[in-house]
């Protein structure tokens, strides 16, 4: 493994001179709408999955995910989301229309059930389109992104590297998914449903993932540019990572070999040393596989630092949010920076020896970071890393 | 494998020429289809049902076998996914099982986001670079570009491919990028 690294590690990863701040955010998750509900389901600590009651279920193996009540639009939500980040961020209508938008997004929900003569219009950057144009953003530099669970992490990543650069002054990088009966039969088929009901990252006992609602928006901006207009400065996107593993079409490198790579590349960008994060919103799909790679890297990537930083994955309790989970877990992440409050890495039985990290376990605990990191891993051997800076 | 030309192909030629204006030079290039023979593209194990994923391996295996140089050790290659609907054939095969109250074909799952394939072509090639999946040529485009301007990697494969519903039959073209000599 150690070998494999160095043979295939880039160059130190570069990047522009400008910083890059986050000036609005806005998110939807099973805890209800706004970043105080999903706060104060993290402070609470309790999972939020349930039986669903949105569609049938009856012909599955597993009945449970995180949802909200109802049957919530996606287009709906994603674009309250997109003018919620917005508003926070104070963003005049002129300015908006200078905005490009990034969405992460599986496809429009409509697109299977659709004449064949109609589904070219229901594609994700047709979907895009119709979020940029509701909510009054740029009509062109429209991206979407549908890299699965690295969707939206991925979009923020790349909309960091061109503001860095200077290629933007801003970006609104959104990401939604809502639990709907094809993916919840996919992955019941797939077998990587939790069969009893809670999602137990890094744990003993886990059985799987579940599904969670989740709709994120951020707005991604120059730090001279927020300055320039007087924005509200939320965190300092410090760093950012993107690497393969090159193992296996949907397995993780069980080395971590990818996500390693992905977290050096964001503490060199961040201009940080592994001990100065101080807290980790781990992937942690609750998975078989995918726990003990992720810690796996962290140990390649932080050394002697990742027995001591407290990991959570508050997948335990918002559930596996898909295509939005890079943006809905980056808001995480910088709400528990912000507030002092580490999640609970919720659901845990015991220690698994393949799994040791400094977990925040029982419940949410204080603490000060004025660095924090978001991670992500999807099918591919995609893995992202986001560094935030709080102070 | 046959080096294709670039003005064999109407898409091929215009994907030629959006890297060169994204400032990417290009190294080697495919499509298909590239002549009369293709017809059916070659299966790709643990891939079913749709053509999707065979596409993108047929056309990304043409492009990185038709190198004109070998692939030195530590060279760090991207995978950029370009497709505007992504395996609609696969999301259709799901919505009538679940309509129907049927199982769902447990191969399905694996192949129900285009980063599958893009995994199968890292694993197959030793493709180690970042792998993202966007819905444009130009987005791909930029993305390789800053990939490659912040060392994230040396080079990127890009695959554009489409299925029959977007109208002209399955299509997909592949391009390996760099930057421009000169160019960071």
């Amino acid at each position: 493994m150690a070998e494999g690294l160095a043979v295939d590690s880039p160059p130190a990863a570069r990047r522009g001179a400008r910083s890059v701040v986050l000036t609005g955010t806005a998110v939807l998750s099973a805890y209800g709408r706004g970043t105080g509900a999903l706060l104060s389901g993290l402070r609470a600590g309790q999972h939020a999955f349930a039986p669903v009651r949105r569609f049938d279920v009856s012909a599955r193996r597993v009945s449970c995910a995180a949802t909200m009540p109802g049957s919530p639009d996606l287009r709906a939500e994603v674009t309250r989301a997109v003018r919620d980040a917005c508003d926070e961020a104070a963003l005049p209508p002129a300015e908006r229309a200078r905005t490009a938008l990034f969405l992460a997004i599986h496809a429009d929900p409509d697109i299977a059930r659709a004449p064949a003569s109609e589904q070219p219009a229901l594609g994700p950057g047709a979907f895009a389109a119709g979020i940029a144009a509701s909510c009054g953003l740029a009509q062109q530099g429209i991206r979407s992104y549908t890299s699965a669970c690295v969707a939206a992490s991925t979009a923020i990543a790349d909309a960091a590297a061109a503001i860095a650069r200077g290629q933007a002054n801003r970006v609104v990088v959104a990401g939604g998914y809502l639990v709907d009966s094809d993916q919840f039969a996919l992955f019941d088929a797939g077998r990587v449903l939790a069969d009893d009901g809670q999602v137990r990252p890094f744990s003993a006992g886990r059985r799987g993932l579940l599904l969670g609602d989740g709709v994120g928006a951020v707005v991604v901006e120059s730090g001279e540019s927020a300055r320039a207009r007087r924005a509200p400065e939320l965190a300092l996107i410090a760093g950012w990572g993107r690497a393969g593993d090159a193992y296996h079409p949907v397995k993780p490198h069980p080395d971590g070999y990818g996500m390693a790579r992905a977290v050096t590349a964001a503490l060199q960008r961040a201009g940080i040393g592994a001990a100065d994060i101080g807290y980790i919103n781990a992937h942690g799909s609750g998975t078989g596989h995918s726990d003990p790679a992720e810690t796996n890297a962290l140990r390649l990537a932080l050394g002697d630092a990742a027995g001591s930083v407290p990991v959570s994955s508050t997948k335990s309790l918002h559930g596996q949010t898909l295509e939005a989970s890079g943006v809905v877990e980056l808001i995480v992440t910088v709400l528990a920076g912000s507030t002092g409050m580490l999640p609970v890495n919720a659901g845990y039985l015991g220690a698994d020896d393949s799994c040791r990290l400094n977990l925040v376990l029982g419940s949410a605990q204080a603490a000060t970071a004025e660095f924090a990191m978001s991670l992500n891993a999807a099918f591919g051997g995609a893995n992202t890393a986001l560094i935030v800076g709080l102070s | 494998m046959m080096q294709l030309h670039a003005a064999a192909s109407p898409d091929l030629a215009a994907l030629h020429a959006a890297a060169t204006a994204a400032g990417l030079t290009v190294s080697s290039s495919a499509c298909w289809p590239q002549t009369d023979a293709d017809r059916e593209v070659t299966p790709v194990a643990g891939f079913i049902e749709s053509t999707f994923s065979p596409l993108v391996a047929e056309v990304a295996g043409r492009a990185l076998s038709g190198r004109d140089r070998v692939q030195q050790p530590g060279t760090v290659i991207g995978i950029v996914l370009v497709t505007a609907l992504g395996d609609v054939t696969s999301a259709i095969r799901v919505a009538t099982a679940v309509d129907a109250g049927q199982r769902v074909l447990p191969l399905l799952f694996f192949q129900s986001v285009p980063n599958a394939v893009a995994g199968y072509l890292a694993a197959r090639w030793h493709l180690t670079g970042p792998v993202a999946c966007v819905s444009g040529t130009s987005a791909g485009l930029a993305a390789a570009a800053l990939l490659i301007a912040d060392a994230d990697a040396d080079e990127v494969l890009l695959v554009r491919a489409d299925l029959a519903v977007t109208g002209g039959g399955d299509r997909a073209a592949a391009i390996l990028v760099t930057g421009q000599a000169g160019r960071e």
